[in-house]
């Protein structure tokens, strides 16, 4: 097996794009915890995340990220059989359960994070 | 168009000469829309060449034998239309991840192997007597299961696989596919002799879910889900505190 | 495959996948909005958000049920990511990413990034219900 066996084949690269999505996402989180802590220093060390470096970081993972949650609900549609009255639900319904819940907590998290800001 | 001609390049392999497999070109008479890469083949080994070797037997797609990497992709070579690739040259080489034997056939002990292993067969704890009739299924029974028993032994989704091109202790694809055919099938009894084989470490976990063995599986199978449903199903058994365990 | 080989189901890797799942949900449904609104929202100044001061997000950050969440959320999140950057690395023709010590130290690293979520979590803002 060649080992760039996965820059033979669009399928194959995608496949490769979307296991490295774990990387920038497993940084911003590391980043997270980070900012977290820079609470320790108090209300006059805090210094909250302005910088243009850090937005553009984010817009890289946040690419990264849609790219994970779309690949990965979708592909929970395929593997979950779920039956009612004996009848299988449609993966299609799965997907679209998914999708929907992913609306759901965006908005909840985002409430929060905003309403809460004032 | 009585002499249209179309450029077949196919890999040749001796093992008692080469050390590597080279390609030779032949050139084909295309004279007829429907004509396949397996025509080709054949129409090479009757007048042209009688040495090249390949495997080959139903020409419509039900026996298994024929697949080989057509243009890089692998495909049932009676079911790919020389319509699709001409004026450009198709190159026919054998299957990817396996053994090469000579010329367009490959060693697939390893695949008869693991279909073994999975026992691809009706487990019973007991058989019922012949009097006691025949086994009755419910048309939603035999859906569960149905996609799964297309399966021809192909070998397609093996060679598609980039997983077992990497290890081939890999259970793979259509393997996983076959097991849970018998394992969802309302009459069968053998999940308990299946399982171990397919939830070892060299089984389903050794899967990432590339997806290119359903792209390519001619019947629609579709192993890769096959192979996630198994990982759920699995790892339910052990979550659940009524899961029924080995 | 030898007679003597009889083959069980690996729990080990039944757990890590376990894992793996729950993080790829997890992640999938609350990364993306979470990176939206702190890392490029809030930042940018286009809408308020509770890290762009110190009291909203220590206020925030010192109620437990936000504590909890960040913990589910970190701790499958991190096993999702070593589980998929171990199999990557395999996919890079890297077979010992496959051996008994990378799983050691994938798993393992994300264990401690676990440990070291639930320490700054306690040590940083004490619990509060205000
Ligand atoms: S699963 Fe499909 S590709 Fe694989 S061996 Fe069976 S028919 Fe061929
Ligand atoms: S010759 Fe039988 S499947 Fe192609």
């Amino acid at each position: 097996m060649p080992l760039n066996w996965w820059t033979r084949q669009r399928h194959y690269f995608l496949y490769m794009l979307r296991e490295f999505t774990a990387l920038p996402m497993a940084l911003w989180l590391i980043w997270l915890l980070y900012e977290i802590s820079g609470l320790r220093s108090g209300a006059h060390g805090y210094t909250p995340p302005r910088s243009g470096l850090f937005v553009a970081f984010s817009v890289v993972v946040l690419l990264f990220s849609l790219y994970h949650s779309y690949t990965f609900l979708k592909l929970a549609g395929v593997i979950m059989r779920i039956k009612v009255l004996d009848r299988q639900i449609p993966s299609r319904v799965i997907v679209f359960t998914m999708f929907g819940a992913w609306a759901v907590a965006s908005a909840v998290i985002a409430f929060v994070l905003i309403w809460f800001a004032r | 168009m009585a002499d249209k001609t179309i450029t077949v390049r196919a890999a040749r392999f001796d093992p008692e000469h080469d050390k590597e497999p080279r390609l030779q070109s032949y050139e084909v008479p295309f004279y007829d829309e429907s004509m396949v890469v397996l025509d080709a083949l054949n129409h090479i080994k009757n007048h042209i060449d009688g040495s090249l070797s390949y495997r080959w037997s139903c020409r419509m797609g039900i026996c298994g034998s024929c697949g080989m990497m057509v243009n890089g992709t692998p495909k049932l070579t009676c079911n790919a239309f020389l319509r699709d690739y001409w004026p450009r040259p198709v190159v026919v080489q054998p299957l990817n991840n396996f053994p090469l034997i000579r010329d367009l056939v490959i060693d697939m002990d390893d695949f008869m192997h693991k279909l073994k292993s999975i026992k691809p067969w009706i487990i019973r704890k007991q058989e019922l007597p012949l009097g006691a009739g025949e086994h009755r299924q419910t048309n939603e029974q035999i859906d569960d299961f149905r996609q799964f028993s297309e399966c021809i032994n192909c070998m397609l989704c093996y060679a598609a696989c980039p997983i077992y091109g990497l290890n081939e202790e890999f259970l793979g694809p259509a393997a996983t596919a076959l097991a849970r055919r018998y394992n969802l099938d309302s009459r069968d009894e053998g999940l308990k002799d299946r399982l171990p084989v397919v939830a070892e470490a060299e089984g389903i976990w050794e899967c990432s879910f590339v997806g290119e063995c359903s792209v390519v599986c001619p019947k629609g199978v579709d192993p890769a889900k096959a192979i996630q449903q198994t990982k759920l199903d699995t790892t339910m058994r052990f979550v659940l505190p009524y899961g029924n365990r080995e | 495959m030898n007679a003597e080989h009889r083959p069980r189901t690996a729990i080990d890797h039944l757990f890590f996948w376990f894992m793996f799942a729950n993080g790829g949900v997890i992640t999938a449904l609350l990364m993306p909005v979470h990176v939206l609104v702190q890392g490029i929202l809030g930042p940018l100044g286009v809408v308020p958000v509770v890290d762009q001061h110190y009291d909203t997000y220590a206020n925030v950050i010192g109620n437990p049920l936000v504590k909890l969440y960040l913990l589910v959320l970190i701790g499958f999140a991190f096993f999702h990511f070593a589980h998929r950057l171990r199999y990557l690395l395999a996919d890079f023709g890297v077979p010992a990413a496959k051996s008994l010590p990378a799983q050691v130290i994938f798993y393992g690293g994300a264990v401690v990034v676990i440990l070291v979520t639930i320490w700054i979590l306690l040590t940083t803002i004490p619990i509060s219900f205000g």
